[in-house]
């Protein structure tokens, strides 16, 4: 239908990122709450330069894509919120940079069968200071660990929120989202902004390598 | 441990998609947000027969607001192609980009971003 522009108050966008292993179910969790069926847009990459949609590539390889899926929610007073889903291959973490900035906050879905699928998520988003709440996708209905032994599988401190959600249920969805915003909201103001997360340094337990390595390395507990 | 992938190098070749841009890349354009809203203006959509399919496409797409990410995704084109094409639709007033607030309102000012977290919080609690 041919009309006139959009004259109404303008919608203002926001963002909540949905980062975690390959098939923990991120776009499950997107789709359970979004109002559009969740779309796939695709951003080419190099990762000789780990940019995205750089136009030059190494000339031994061809360029290569990532897709990110997304969601789209409108909230009441104007605003839009996005959610979306990281790659969950390793290879695009350096992807995460580029949907982390500026996101309100983050949730780190958890499978407890695969714990170690979340780790680097929650490294970058310690490292980022972006604020993150961690959300143990229960399937169905299982819930498999106590919410202590997961704290220290991830190696999180209490200032980490922690949920159990079902990914496939609205309500649940929508509680983990809150969730993130209250801890987000928990984060501001503070008067020296490099104290925000005064717990990164005695959660990470060393260097942020600490859990890439036990990813990759496959190191037993 | 795997080594971080591959070093910087030089050179390279043209990335086909970037023909709808004429080869640009956007290097010294504004780089939008991903979900930075973008709407058609009245100038925009009175001058759309004047711009290539795909810039013309933004343009029919945004006479509602619809972010960067959605148009590479409904377009099907990479998201740095619609970043370059909205760009040059934003120089040429055929539309409006809205950012997100949060990027800038929450280094510079706690007070106003609490005040946006805390209406996306009833927002998300009212759905």
């Amino acid at each position: 239908m041919e009309s006139k522009p959009s004259d109404q108050t303008p919608l203002i966008p926001v963002k909540i990122v949905v980062a975690g292993g390959f098939g923990v179910g991120k776009t499950t969790f997107v789709g359970a709450i979004s109002e559009i069926e969740p779309l796939r847009s695709e951003a080419i990459i190099t990762e000789a330069s780990a940019g995205v949609d750089e136009l030059y590539v190494d000339t031994n390889k061809t360029h290569t894509t990532v897709a990110m899926d997304f969601g789209r929610i409108t909230l009441q007073n104007h605003l839009v919120l996005y959610l979306f889903g990281t790659p969950g291959q390793d290879r695009f973490h350096f992807m995460w940079n580029e949907l982390a900035r500026g996101a309100i906050g983050a949730v780190v879905l958890v499978d407890t069968r695969r714990i170690e699928a979340c780790f680097a998520a929650i490294d970058f988003f310690e490292q980022r200071e972006t604020p993150f709440v961690v959300a143990v996708n229960t399937f169905h209905g299982q819930k498999l660990h106590g919410e202590e032994e997961v704290r220290t599988a991830l190696q999180i401190g209490p200032e980490v929120p922690l949920l159990y959600c079902d990914a496939r249920v609205r309500v649940d969805v929508q509680r983990v989202l809150a969730a993130v915003v209250e801890h987000a909201l928990s984060r501001v103001g503070s008067d020296d902004p490099d104290d925000e997360y005064p717990n990164l340094g005695a959660a990470a337990e060393g260097p942020i390598e600490g859990r890439f390595g036990s990813l990759r390395g496959g190191v037993t507990d | 441990m795997t080594a971080l992938r591959g070093q910087p190098r030089k050179g390279g070749r043209l990335v086909r998609p970037y023909t709808m841009t004429g080869g640009r890349t956007g290097a010294d354009q504004p780089r939008f947000a991903l979900e930075a809203l973008v709407s058609a203006t009245a100038t925009g959509l009175r001058t759309r027969s004047q711009f290539h399919w795909e810039a013309a496409e933004i343009i029919a797409m945004t006479r509602r607001q619809t972010a960067i990410i959605e148009l590479a995704a409904l377009l099907d084109v990479p998201i740095g192609v619609v970043r370059v094409l909205t760009a040059d639709l934003l120089e040429k007033g055929a539309v409006s980009v809205v950012d997100p607030p949060s990027q800038t309102v929450a280094e510079k000012d706690s007070r106003a971003y609490t005040d946006l977290l805390q209406k996306v919080l009833d927002g998300i609690k009212a759905l």
